[in-house]
């Protein structure tokens, strides 16, 4: 039975205060660029992007990252990375400072594939990561600097983030 | 009795007496608040006030003596149109609880009439008098209101609110009990202090986070309050609710400007500048921030009401400060705006952990 342990108004509230995290370390966000990974965090870096935007005025470029060529928790087949050509963002990311956004922080394996994929197209100044939620149970060095929310999980639970924009609505489920 | 309501400007508005029969003076404060009138009349924020209720009839459903802001009421007066004597399940009715807190009150006053007038001619002093004779109006005339309302209504000796979470300090400013509530509902483990209290005092408190409360007056009367934040802000979160956030303001050199239609009103629409969410929350006050100074400064608008653009809410940019100006712990008024203490112990853990992050660095 999934059982909803973040409702639609704290994940806002949780998204608003990332933004306002980004804003007081970053000391100015001239060079910031949010790079989404694909599904789910693309919203998220879209929905950070609308609030500083409202809070300072500034846009910031918001580029989309599909990091499935760059995955080695999903298919078991071997695959030789050097033969994957990168797929373009559509933004400038050198020297910039790159905030990755994704809704899970899990085992880190992703957020390695989509640095890998970042860096096979460019030389960020600096890559930081945003997280709706981290849930623990690392198998890399990695850690979120912006984290929504904590939720402690055993590995046999299953986290699972709805977004209105493709979810209908906005929650957070334990299963 | 017939008693008059007179104004500053000589305007009399006649009505019959209720409550303590003394001669009472005082700012004239127009609320247009339809519940809570239990809490807006112990709120401290009323320190030197005469409340004058816009709503038709007060206290339809009786009184209810569990919600109440301060032990003693700090009101000067209330007006009304009129009140009920009848209640619900025997609680007591809207004149014998004020004639409980020993404060005049005059009724069968044409209050829209009287908040028509000073939405015209601006905020004045008021009094509530036997007599409407020459020597009445030279009384009003003359009479200054006192600049010390915070050292009356704030706390002498310090005090804690004793529980096992974050150690907030609360700067006692005309605080209200909801603020102490919200605070106990989190765990948060606060000491209330006196609002002279130095810097020095607050830190060998050793706090996690400190609130510079709600509280009436003008904020230019407390030029040490202001510099204790200078310097008090580069160390610790800080949140300021009303008074406090005026306070804070001025110690980051932003200006403040007196409200042409000040917000007395328990539910009032604001703006989340960031998600574009709208709260419905109770105002409380006659001052607001200056825009001009806002871009200049280190802070970002985060809230903004909806009625007239008022900034309701800052945020410093760099340091761990936010502020409110409207009253997040609600009392009287709709509860949406509680996530702003969330916000305040998300903001405080935060620091605390990257505190406890350089400190295993160094």
């Amino acid at each position: 039975m999934a059982k909803e342990i973040i409702d639609g108004q704290t994940m806002t509230r949780a998204l608003t205060r990332i933004t306002y995290e980004i804003i007081e370390r970053n000391k100015g966000i001239d060079d910031l660029v949010l790079v989404g990974i694909k599904t789910r965090g693309v919203y998220v870096a879209h929905r950070i992007e609308s609030r500083l935007k409202q809070l300072e005025n500034i846009s910031i470029p918001v580029a989309e990252l599909d990091i499935t060529p760059y995955r080695d928790d999903q298919t078991h087949e071997e695959t030789d990375l050097s033969s994957i050509k990168a797929e373009p963002l559509d933004i400038d990311i050198n020297n910039k400072h790159v905030i990755l956004t994704d809704d899970v922080l899990y085992t880190g394996r992703t957020i390695r594939a989509a640095m890998d994929a970042l860096m096979s197209v460019g030389r960020p100044k600096k890559i930081s990561l945003a997280v709706l939620v981290d849930r623990g149970h690392r198998e890399l060095p990695i850690r979120a600097d912006f984290v929504g929310k904590n939720i402690p999980t055993s590995q046999k639970e299953k986290i699972k983030v709805s977004m209105k924009e493709i979810d209908g609505e906005d929650k957070i489920e334990i299963e | 009795m017939k008693r008059y309501l007179i104004l500053e400007d000589g305007t009399v508005f006649p009505g019959e007496g209720f409550g303590s029969s003394i001669i009472t003076t005082g700012q004239l404060v127009i609320s247009n608040n339809r519940t809570g009138i239990e809490q807006s009349v112990t709120d401290p924020d009323t320190e030197g006030q005469i409340l004058a209720f816009t709503i038709p009839s007060v206290g339809n459903s009786g009184i209810n003596r569990d919600f109440y802001e301060s032990i003693n009421s700090q009101c000067k007066g209330v007006v009304i149109g009129s009140s009920s004597l009848s209640t619900v399940d025997g609680s007591i009715s809207f004149e014998n609880w004020i004639t409980g807190l020993r404060i005049p009150g005059i009724k069968n006053v044409d209050v829209r009439a009287l908040a028509k007038h000073i939405a015209e001619h601006g905020e004045m002093k008021a009094s509530i008098m036997d007599t409407h004779d020459e020597h009445a109006m030279d009384q009003i005339k003359a009479l200054v209101l006192p600049p010390d309302l915070v050292k009356r209504v704030s706390t002498r000796q310090s005090y804690p609110n004793p529980n096992m979470g974050l150690k907030i300090v609360i700067v006692d400013l005309g605080l209200k009990y909801s603020i102490l509530r919200q605070l106990s509902y989190r765990d948060c483990n606060s000491i209330i202090v006196n609002y002279n209290s130095t810097a020095e005092e607050i830190e060998n408190l050793h706090p996690d986070g400190i609130i510079y409360s709600n509280g009436p007056g003008n904020p230019t009367d407390l030029p040490n309050t202001i510099k204790t934040i200078q310097t008090l802000q580069k160390r610790y979160p800080i949140l300021g609710i009303g008074l406090g956030n005026l306070l804070i303001a001025l110690a980051n050199d932003c200006r403040i400007i007196r409200l042409k239609e000040p917000h007395h009103e328990s539910s009032l629409a604001v703006k989340e500048v960031a998600s574009g969410k709208i709260d419905f929350v109770n105002h409380n006050h006659s001052y607001t921030l200056d825009e001009k100074y806002i871009g200049g400064s280190d802070f970002i608008v985060t809230n903004v009401c909806v009625a007239d653009g008022t900034i309701e809410g800052i945020r410093h940019e760099y340091l761990p400060i936010m502020c409110v100006l409207f009253e997040p712990e609600a009392a009287p008024g709709p509860t949406d705006g509680y996530y702003v203490f969330d916000e305040f112990i998300d903001l405080v853990e935060s620091v605390k952990k990257q505190e406890g992050v350089r400190n295993q660095w160094n």
